[in-house]
């Protein structure tokens, strides 16, 4: 199979009528890589994958295929492939006729279609389904009979659109596996679309977060998820616990914003908020549940909250605490269940803390909702 | 409360068997009146049972004329209609939204617009374009065929439209940008995606084109020109006399619907089978058998009876002969009809006797007609002048019971046999 | 979004070829088979009944001769107004409507009934099939069904005979009765139909909610079907009421010697007057009268364009 080949999109602008879908989009995907767009929906994360795929043309910039720019090439034209969230597989064919749709319409022949057929049937563990209708397979195997009908086309980039959102909780996670290992199998670039952060953090190379039509982030998993660049990823990757206030004081990677309610906090400032951040500018911090600990020093300090527990929720491994700090304000915390006791429930009141480095401060911005 | 849903109940059946009554009745009485020999469809006096009427229809040139004109019409009609009601119905999904209401509204309206309208619209236009492009009369926009095709392609169309619009509210548009990003072209998208979609409806479009083409008179009636349709010449046999070689078509057209209409339920029911049992369709009609197709299937179960009553009649009717019969009634006729003559001839001696004016039967047999049971509305047929030509056979039934026909059949007349003992050789 | 911008749109969506392939098709149908014959039938409808040497000469300029002629008649007639013409127009709507709402009354209870045993199972299902087969059989034997039966020597006049309940046959033809029968036997199937289709989709717990609420069955049907039925049976009764009106089979077949169809006249002046405009003529009379009457009522009732036809 072909090397994959990178995709550009260079100040893209996608607009209906009124109504801005996408603005002023600038990603780069390197050939060969898992690329995830990430948003909520109506984020305008599928309006960029029609654009690549070529259902429809940017009203400004241009998207570029393995350095070639598509303006003018149909979705039949261009090297790409989609996967559809709803998997779009041909109900009036069978099973074998569908994944080799590709070859039919280029004239190839029955025998050797069934061939390849049989082939990409093997590689997705489907080995003798061939005659089925799509109707008579069970939903993970009409996802992979599209992943097979989509790399038949031996595309040099494959564009899914939140191919799993339709799979139950299990066979998700399982397809998470299962695509990642189809990637690095077959070597081509994939695009791919999710609102499921899990699947795109699992996943991906690479991660675009978008919001209302911008694109707030692209970077790893890692980055986005511990060093968000906006308030909205910071929210909308994971939980975040968001202190606002302003900047009150400014140490090298550190700084200090004065909450109303909590008092005065410190944390890291994030890599894009570097340089920008001023003293006196509104600001948010954000603190994972998962940063918080029980402090047994319980003096005052800028990593320190006094909180009352509400209640709390075992999950299993971990065991979510849910408190109320000064002034009514909500904090998670969560704890990962080492057998330790649960003190939560003994201390009505307890104190928090945090390593300053595990929580990040950033100009106050839009979150995003829940 | 019990006896109310009793009375309720009463009603409703009694509403059901009323209504079903007037729905099926004409045309089950038609259907036996194709079977009885009287020369004018009626179902009584029963006289014989005949196949004669069958023949009389095979060998109606006009009627197996008609029929190649229906054929040719509604071969053209359907092709046209599918075609055009498909791509409507395709611009309807993809019209400027601003136009859909006009649009939809010009496109249904050949429905609603009185056929007769159609018609006459279709015929003068072409008439118009023949002379404008500076035809002589006789071109080929004025040729019959060509004009009832259009004309009635005009509003099938819009029937057409209307199945291809339901059928494809239920199509979902990924398929075919499935198949673009595939590499198929618009063309290819078109043919292998869309159109087997569509194949179901394609078909239930045609039949109906078909059969509406095939009935349709109010169109045809002003644009067939040269080529009378079966229809048409089905109308000019009604309107100017009928005889039970009508029945018979009606009959055969009646059969073929119901086997029609059966066959179309055996083969929906299977499929709601196939689904209801989860099984995939390939395997219930992949392993078809013929127990298994049977059960719960009334439709195919009357299917079955009704086509071997078919077979069965067809084999009756090549054995049978109601020479026999018709020649007992016959028989029995002549006496009564000799009776009557003689009878006649004494009034007609006294009459002779008492006026000397009179000299020919003529004014008798004319003032005889008044008192027949056929007076105007079928005329053409009784006029004396017919009468004298006509074989006895056909010109009996018309007085059982009445009598008031006796003088005008010369007795030599029933010396002759019938058409029928010619055929049933 | 402007035109240049959808016709763009629309090649880009369907390909040069098929585009064009449609959109042949439809302007085929649209303007050739449906607007331009209407319009030329409009316009020959003004124009003086010419022999053909004479079309497009000095003498064939625009008229209302034969609109004047429908209603009053040929110039030195007795009348001021052409009574006979206009009679037969006023009594073939007036017939029309009758037959209309007879097909209403009979078609209703059982539309109501099919749709509401939807889950009878095959029961229903062959009720259904016996409707329609009557629809597919010709019209003309349809029509000539019905004279088999109200004939003078036909079923019911024999029938009645045998019984001794009348002594001479009745004449039904005359008397138009076999005409209303025939007439309304002929669309019955386009009135159950519309008003089944949406009885089928009303919920039944509301009739049921209704019987609840100590509703009689008349007021059931008043107050919470028939309001709910409304496309339905406005749908059916535009489409019986137009057919009906503009039928011309059956009145010719079962018609009396006496009583025109306006249908009839319009085809005497096409195939036998040979009065081409004055045809033409009488035929947009009917259109645009059917046209006012069916507009008319769908705004009072108000029924939308796109419910009819379902």
């Amino acid at each position: 199979m072909s090397k994959g080949v990178g995709v550009d999109l260079e100040d893209v602008c996608i607009r209906f009528g009124d109504f801005v879908a996408v603005r002023e989009a600038n990603v780069s995907i390197k050939g060969g890589e898992f690329f995830s767009f990430l948003g909520p929906s109506g984020c305008g994360k599928t309006t960029i994958l029609r654009a690549v795929s070529g259902f429809l043309e940017p009203s400004e910039g241009r998207v570029m295929i393995g350095g070639k720019d598509m303006a003018g090439f149909g979705p039949n034209k261009r090297p790409t492939a989609l996967i559809f969230q709803n998997l779009a597989l041909f109900p009036l064919m069978k099973v074998w006729e569908n994944i080799t749709f590709s070859l039919e319409v280029q004239g190839v022949g029955k025998a050797a279609r069934r061939k390849r057929a049989d082939e990409l049937l093997e590689m997705i563990a489907l080995t003798g389904q061939g005659d089925k209708l799509p109707s008579e397979l069970s939903g993970g195997q009409k996802q992979r009979v599209a992943i097979a009908r989509a790399l038949c086309a031996e595309p040099d980039v494959l564009l899914l659109d939140e191919p799993l959102s339709a799979l139950d909780l299990k066979l998700r996670q399982h397809m998470r596996t299962e695509l990642r290992e189809i990637q690095k199998r077959v070597g081509i670039t994939f695009i791919y679309i999710t609102h499921d952060q899990g699947e795109a953090l699992t996943m991906s190379d690479n991660v675009a977060v978008m919001r209302a039509g911008i694109v707030d982030q692209i970077s790893d998993g890692h980055s986005i998820y511990n060093d968000p660049a906006t308030p909205f990823v910071a929210s909308f990757v994971g939980e975040n616990n968001v202190f606002r206030g302003k900047v009150k004081s400014i140490n090298g990677d550190h700084a200090v914003i004065d909450t109303n309610r909590s008092g005065d906090l410190v944390a890291r400032i994030a890599t894009s908020a570097k340089g920008s951040l001023n003293i006196g500018d509104p600001a948010m911090m954000f603190l994972r549940p998962e940063a918080c600990k029980i402090a047994t020093d319980t003096s005052a300090a800028q990593n320190r909250l006094t909180a009352k527990v509400l209640h709390e929720e075992f999950e299993g491994q971990i065991y979510n605490v849910f408190l109320e700090g000064a002034q009514g304000k909500e904090i998670k915390m969560s704890l990962v269940n080492v057998g330790q006791e649960r003190q939560s429930k003994h201390s009505n009141e307890l104190t928090l803390e945090y390593n300053p480095d595990q929580a990040v401060i950033l100009p106050a911005g839009e979150l995003a909702s829940e | 409360m019990k006896s109310e849903n009793f009375l309720l109940k009463f009603f409703l059946v009694a509403y059901l068997v009323v209504f079903f009554g007037y729905l099926l009745g004409p045309l089950l009485v038609m259907s036996v009146t194709a079977f009885n020999s009287p020369s004018f469809p009626k179902l009584t006096p029963w006289e014989c049972l005949t196949f004669e009427w069958f023949d009389v229809l095979a060998q109606d040139e006009r009627i197996i004329t008609g029929l190649k004109n229906s054929l040719i019409v509604g071969f053209g009609t359907v092709i046209l209609s599918v075609v055009m009601g498909l791509a409507g119905a395709l611009m309807l999904t993809q019209i400027w939204p601003k136009m859909r209401a006009t649009y939809y509204t010009i496109v249904i309206a050949p429905i609603l617009i009185p056929g007769v309208v159609l018609g006459i619209s279709t015929l003068v236009f072409w008439d118009r374009v023949s002379v404008m492009l500076g035809f002589g009369s006789g071109s080929f926009f004025q040729n019959g065929i060509f004009l009832t095709i259009l004309g009635q392609s005009t509003f099938i169309a819009s029937y057409c439209m209307l199945v291809f619009v339901a059928r494809l509210q239920r199509f979902d548009t990924g398929l075919t940008e499935a198949a673009l990003d595939l590499g198929a072209s618009n063309a290819q998208a078109f043919r292998k995606i869309l159109l087997p979609f569509m194949k179901p409806a394609i078909a239930s479009a045609a039949v109906l084109a078909f059969l509406a083409s095939f009935e349709n008179y109010n169109t045809t009636t002003f644009t067939f020109g040269k080529f009378p349709t079966l229809t048409i010449e089905l109308a000019q046999k009604v309107r100017y006399g009928i005889d039970p070689s009508i029945s018979a078509l009606a009959f055969i057209i009646i059969c073929l619907t119901v086997i029609g209409a059966l066959a179309h339920e055996v083969y929906r029911r299977r499929q709601q089978l196939a689904l209801n049992n989860g099984a995939p369709l390939s395997a219930v009609t992949g392993s078809f058998q013929l127990p298994k197709f049977l059960r719960g299937n009334p439709a195919a179960i009357v299917l079955v009876l009704i086509s071997l009553g078919g077979f069965t009649t067809i084999w009756f009717s090549q054995v049978y002969s109601p020479k026999e019969c018709i020649l007992d009634v016959r028989e029995q006729k002549r006496i009564l009809q000799d009776l009557r003559i003689q009878d006649i001839k004494r009034k007609r001696l006294e009459q002779q006797k008492a006026t000397q004016g009179t000299q020919s039967t003529a004014p008798a047999n004319s003032s005889t007609l008044p008192q027949s049971p056929n007076k105007g509305a079928f005329g053409g047929v009784f006029a004396p002048d017919n009468l004298n030509k006509e074989t006895g056979k056909k010109a009996v039934p018309q007085s059982p019971g009445k009598g008031a026909f006796g003088g005008v059949f010369a007795p030599g007349n029933l010396d002759k046999t019938g058409p029928q003992d010619k055929k049933s050789d | 979004m402007n035109i240049a911008n959808f016709f763009r749109n629309y090649f880009e969506k369907n390909g040069i070829g098929l585009g064009t392939f449609l959109l042949v098709a439809v302007v085929f149908w649209v303007v050739v088979l449906i607007i331009l014959p209407q319009l030329s039938m409009l316009d020959f409808s003004f124009r003086h009944h010419l022999p053909p040497p004479e079309m497009g000469g000095p003498k064939d300029v625009y008229t209302l001769e034969h609109y004047e002629y429908l209603i009053l008649g040929a110039p030195g007639a007795d009348t001021s107004y052409n009574v006979v013409d206009l009679g037969v127009f006023g009594r073939t709507l007036m017939a029309a409507v009758f037959v209309t709402l007879l097909n209403l009354v009979i078609c209703y209870p059982i539309a109501y009934y099919l749709a509401q045993t939807k889950g009878g199972g095959g029961y229903t299902r062959i009720l259904v099939l016996l409707l329609i087969i009557p629809y597919w059989i010709n019209e003309i034997l349809r029509a000539f069904a019905f004279r088999i039966i109200f004939g003078d020597s036909g079923l019911i006049n024999e029938t009645l005979l045998v019984f001794g309940l009348i002594d001479n046959p009745v004449d039904f033809i005359r008397a138009n009765v076999a005409l209303y029968a025939g007439l309304g036997y002929a669309y019955i199937l386009l009135m159950i139909f519309p008003i089944y289709n949406v009885i089928e989709s009303l919920d039944r717990n509301q009739i049921e909610a209704a019987r609840d609420m100590g509703a009689s069955w008349t007021r059931i049907h008043w107050r919470v079907v028939i309001p709910y039925a409304k496309p339905g049976i406005s749908s059916g009764c535009t489409m019986v009421f137009m057919l009906t009106a503009g039928a011309l089979a059956a009145p010719q077949i079962l018609g009396g010697p006496s009583s025109l169809w306006f249908t009839q006249i319009i085809y005497q002046w096409f195939n036998q007057g040979g009065n081409w405009p004055r045809g033409a003529a009488f035929a947009i009379v009917l259109l645009v009268t059917c046209v006012i009457i069916v507009l008319s009522m769908m705004r009072i009732f108000k029924v939308r364009m796109g419910d009819i036809g379902k």
